[in-house]
């Protein structure tokens, strides 16, 4: 039976190894890692609790209703975004678990849904994304691809006030190591030129009076990263009750 | 008119008697223990679910309107041990330390209650092996003395679980039914705990929450109030972990997908209702229809819950199958009534 969950293999892996003249080096060993799941803590509900907006968590008894009319997990077909699933994961207090779905987590798109729907009254859109946030706040989430991206575009748009696809492309490619044949730029840059939107470097479009936007802009940026170090805050000790 | 024979002096048989009392009727209240109250007052229970009202504050006004009533007559101590027919009802036999009476009585009234699962018998909970797992029972005494300390070292434990159905809603130990109490106790003894030590983390092992009815606001509250937490799987087997006196329980999160082997401080067991020894014993005495449970099984069980369909005899109370104490009084009402109009006929 192939192996579906390819994050709990672990492999022993030998970068260069010699013996007698002879190159060994690959895999040496495959494991499994356990599944067993050995610890519940109330770390995680505790702060969320104690968040405008998670206060909710502990009403959810993991019916589904959210998750099943939820438009990312059905229409959209993002099965593994499942509102549900990350409430638990979270009132268990299963961090690595967790950890997988940081970026996933915000995909929300705030439709509501799951809020109107909800037989226990749990403002799941909410909860949903103080966890978020605690993933956030706790440094739980590894940059991942579209993190690089969303930091490449954040910069190409605070640059001149509008955004110079050209230059996006370029940095984007920079950043993950990609390199694009040849045919397929050429492809992509008549599709841009005839569109109007290959203006990039010295040509590219400006926004008037940019410069001063782009400083409140850069200040709040900044603000909001600073705030982001914040330590989580502990909870008080049994903070277990409350909605 | 010969005296109504009330048979158990729990819940059922102490509003049957007060009821016949109240109706002028002569009883004759017939109890095995030495005291009245049946298995509250035996385990001491502390706060009754679902109002969480103390378990004296409901117990002790039913002893009241059977004590000192010039119509009751109380026989502690006492066990029945022949009945039989008579042209006036049935002529019966009570055994009393090593004395024996014969009484004629017109009507019976049995209120014989259940008794709780043994829970030794499963093994794979550890359950008179390991000193921190505990009968949900023995935890109603500990809340009501505020004395939540795990028996081994007498240290307060930092976390504790609850696992459902022990001796119910299984075949390995022959008892297919549900117990109707086990889930709100369990869920109201984590709910005591959490509010007098809000430090001690609560969780509760389940398959199904089944607070039936308006029961189930003590649940939503156990969880939105009190913090209980509740893990759905029921637990495998208790160990202990190497070199401490932590408890393991195995089993699958099956939300998760996933085996978990949790520690715990103490582990409660929610252990079933069964027929009583003396519900058996009644039930042989008087020839009346017992169920493939062993519970005693009313003719019509919608129509007329508290008639056995043998002239005379009444059931009131867990006699007939798990009930709460509500519902235990409320039989034991009706019970009295059919009785005396029996007894009057």
């Amino acid at each position: 039976m192939p192996i579906v969950e390819k994050s709990l293999v672990r492999v022993d892996r030998t970068e260069k190894l010699e013996l007698e003249g002879i190159d060994v080096s690959g895999d040496w060993n495959t494991f499994l890692r356990s599944r067993v799941w050995t610890d519940l803590d109330v770390k995680v509900a505790d702060w969320v609790r104690a968040q405008p907006g998670g206060d909710t968590i502990d009403r959810c008894w993991q019916c589904g209703t959210c998750t099943a009319g939820c438009c990312m997990h059905t229409d959209f077909g993002l099965t593994e975004f499942n509102p549900r699933y990350f409430i638990y994961l979270a009132q268990i207090g299963y961090e690595e678990e967790l950890r997988r779905y940081a970026h996933t987590i915000w995909r929300c798109v705030s439709c509501n849904k799951c809020v109107e729907r909800c037989p226990k009254g749990v403002k799941v859109e909410e909860v949903v994304h103080t966890i978020g946030s605690y993933l956030e706040r706790t440094g739980a989430a590894p940059e991942s691809p579209a993190d690089r991206f969303d930091r490449a575009y954040t910069e190409n748009l605070l640059n001149r006030g509008i955004l110079d696809e050209a230059a996006l492309f370029r940095t984007y490619e920079r950043l993950e190591g990609r390199k694009t044949p040849t045919r397929e730029l050429l492809r992509m840059g008549l599709a841009l030129f005839t569109s109007g939107r290959l203006r990039t470097g010295p040509f590219a479009h400006r926004t008037r009076g940019w410069g001063k936007m782009r400083e409140v802009l850069r200040a709040r940026l900044e603000e909001e990263t600073r705030q982001r170090r914040v330590p989580v805050p502990k909870p008080p000790v049994g903070a277990g009750g409350g909605r | 008119m010969n005296p109504i024979l009330v048979l158990g002096g729990g819940p059922a048989g102490l509003s049957a008697t007060a009821e016949l009392a109240s109706l002028g009727a002569p009883t004759l209240l017939v109890e095995r223990e030495s005291y009245l109250g049946g298995n509250p007052k035996r385990w001491h229970y502390s706060l009754l679910a679902p109002d969480l009202r103390p378990a004296e504050e409901v117990m002790d006004p039913l002893l009241e309107r059977v004590t000192g009533r010039p119509e009751v007559e109380l026989r502690l101590g006492t066990t029945l041990t022949k009945a039989e027919r008579t042209a006036t009802g049935f002529s019966v036999a009570l055994r009393s330390a090593d004395t024996t009476v014969t009484r004629e009585v017109s009507a019976v009234v049995l209120a014989t209650g259940f008794d709780h699962f043994d829970s030794r018998r499963k093994f794979e909970y550890g359950y008179g092996r390991y000193p921190d797992v505990l009968d949900f029972k023995e935890l109603e005494g500990m809340i009501h003395d505020d004395k939540v300390l795990r028996p081994s070292d007498g240290r307060p434990p930092k976390r504790i679980a609850w696992i459902l159905c022990v001796g119910s809603r299984d075949v390995q130990v022959g008892n297919p039914w549900c117990c109707r109490m086990g889930c709100a106790v369990s869920i109201k003894q984590a709910v005591e705990i959490r509010q007098k030590h809000p430090e001690i983390d609560a969780y509760v092992y389940y398959m199904d929450i089944r607070t039936y009815g308006l029961w189930e606001d003590l649940y939503w509250k156990s969880m939105q109030e009190y913090g209980v937490k509740f893990i759905r799987g029921r637990i495998g087997q208790v160990t202990v972990a190497e070199g401490g006196s932590r408890l393991i329980a195995t089993g699958e999160d099956t939300i998760l997908s996933r085996p978990t082997e949790v520690p715990f401080d103490m582990i409660v067991l929610a252990s079933g209702m069964e027929p009583g020894t003396g519900t058996k014993q009644a039930a042989e005495l008087f020839g009346v229809p017992v169920g493939p449970e062993g519970f005693l099984t009313p003719r019509l069980s919608d129509l007329n819950p508290v008639d056995s369909g043998i002239p005379g005899v009444f059931f009131a109370g867990a006699a007939t199958g798990p009930k709460a104490i509500p519902d235990a009084v409320t039989e034991g009402m009706g019970a009295a009534l059919r009785a005396f109009q029996y007894a009057r006929r």
